[in-house]
């Protein structure tokens, strides 16, 4: 049986198509160059359960105009685009394409990258990452040649050290690379303190910040629902208040992330709202604040010539980064934050780049 | 390391959380959370595979619901995938999602959606998969109609036509309120090819795949139109060898456009999740709108009165669930191809002995 997913391949003339339906009015010229500048279009290279999930969320929330799709696997990443294609009747118009050649990405105005190897049993931290170094070498410059204006956001982990590679293959503005850092634990973080207090998780003004991992700052000082601070409740509510106890929530809050894997597999419906929420933020300019890898070279005493990426709570818009919060740190939380800025550079100044 | 995923593992007090924060209004601090839970929505999932998962999670960002209960055979992939959709409380609207492998979690439901549903082994015969999966409903329909006697019933597990019959059978549910994924999707991939024809939005094409949702459907050529204009003639127009074997093609080309989607990517989720929270909006806000669903067929388009057969019909669908089946125009040979569907589809269901 032939398999086809288009009219023209069944032999249908496309050609002459609308003629019988449409035609246009008296001047019928119109300049589609024009017009597809400002059509919106964002590339996802990395079809896996992350890269999919970013797709199908963006694709849901009728952010993009066009949205491309590329992998290694061709049968796979064609599957895939037609699984979107498919639902055309249930959603606005969005054009969607597929390549393993990131060709197909061109004139992008966002490009994420979820492409990345995963740790084989026994090999070292930097073994992985050389290996995806040589991955994001082979997308990277491509992606930026293929769209020099585009903004990149990195998903790919170690995000924090990855987005800094990213950076430096693009040769673009450090305003345009972003990674989606501590923005999913944030939202990890905001849930458990919302579900304790009953309120809901957008009210709970709370920041994970620094390296989006095992050294994750939970910035305590400034967590507050309705501008009031949080931690101060807590002590009154927790019968044996110390550090531990704030250490323990921090900890639920890197480990479920492991949790979802340990149960399901690996993750993929929160990181794809996560990163879909970036994705609005940026491309429709809306100046929100997240906490996402940026370049913190001299923030909370982050040395300048440490051109290190990890999280800050970042006004993201359709330019990128538009500044960095310098939020106000106690001693302890900026100890920690740079002790996080210094492991990560230490092992960017590993990758030769 | 504990794994926690609440304060309240960590040992914080909960009852006192929140009373540092919020002070009732007045003396008279009553509310009644009863009543206002009567009007919550609630929205369960049976099976949280692919297809259940993508249901669940594009009914999350469409933000039909007020909560959601998520059931499942394995507990570990169950709790997995509750969580991972928990974790992003911070971008949705408060939903609240409850999961558990006891279908008691289901209980209240407005509309209750079953995936679950056996796969079929190499070699099976159909009819041996289908008498598994009627074994599987046994024990999942009484239980969720006794837990939500008022509830809206979605199948889409496959067969869904026969299996839609037997959820019917086994629930004791009005046959309004049992309802099939049927044709909707094979629709939507049916408007999908001529919309990019025509290069026109697939919204625009109306166009009705009918029957079974299966290599038996039906292709309602005859009342295919864009903006009002049917499409067949323009299709004869422009190929130069029209014919029922071109018109053929493009239905099998539909029919086929799932095995595809499983031969590149090893199961189909997203279409069938879009697809199905389409016909949840529709049903929980009263939409009336018309949608290709598996519906009780008996006595339209002469399928006899005593053939209680489930087949895909336009039906409009409203919050109390079938509110109606169009009587659609169709030609003799459409009439025939349907009547077969139905015929086939029939004796199956006969020798389920429900």
């Amino acid at each position: 049986m032939k398999k086809a997913s288009s009219l023209s391949e069944l032999g249908f003339d496309a050609d002459g198509a609308s003629s019988g339906f449409f035609r246009p009015v008296a001047d019928g010229t119109s300049t589609p160059t024009a017009h597809r500048r400002r059509l919106t279009k964002i590339s996802v290279i990395g079809t896996g359960n992350v890269g999919m999930a970013i797709a199908q969320t963006i694709l849901t929330r009728d952010l993009a105009d066009e949205i491309a799709l590329v992998d290694a696997l061709p049968d796979k990443l064609r599957g895939e685009m037609l699984d979107l294609q498919h639902a055309a009747a249930f959603l606005p118009r969005t054009r969607l394409v597929s390549d393993t050649d990131s060709a197909v990405t061109k004139g992008s105005d966002l490009v994420i990258i979820t492409a990345g190897a995963r740790q084989i049993p026994g090999e070292t931290r930097l073994n992985l990452l050389q290996r995806n170094v040589s991955l994001f070498r082979k997308i990277v410059p491509a992606v930026a040649e293929h769209s020099p204006e585009a903004l990149l956001l990195i998903v790919s982990n170690p995000v924090d050290i990855l987005t800094y590679v990213a950076w430096k293959l693009s040769g673009f503005p450090a305003s345009r690379v972003i990674g989606s850092g501590t923005n999913l634990d944030s939202s990890r973080f905001r849930f458990l303190l919302a579900e304790h207090l009953d309120v809901n998780a957008q009210d709970v003004q709370a920041y994970m910040v620094g390296e989006h991992g095992d050294s994750s700052v939970a910035v305590w000082s400034s967590v507050s629902v309705a501008g009031m601070p949080v931690l101060k409740s807590l002590q009154q509510s927790h019968s044996s208040f110390d550090e531990a106890a704030l250490e323990g929530i921090r900890r639920a809050v890197v480990d479920s992330a492991y949790e979802v894997i340990s149960l399901k597999g690996y993750t993929s419906w929160a990181i794809g709202y996560s990163v879909a929420s970036l994705a609005a933020s940026l491309l429709r300019d809306q100046r929100r604040i997240h906490p996402v890898s940026v370049l913190a070279a001299g923030f909370h005493g982050i040395a300048d010539d440490h051109p290190v990426f990890i999280s800050l709570p970042a006004r993201l818009g359709r330019a990128g980064v538009l500044g960095v919060a310098e939020m106000e740190l106690t001693e302890e939380e900026a100890n920690k934050v740079r002790r996080s800025a210094k492991t990560l550079w230490q092992n960017c100044q590993l990758l030769g780049l």
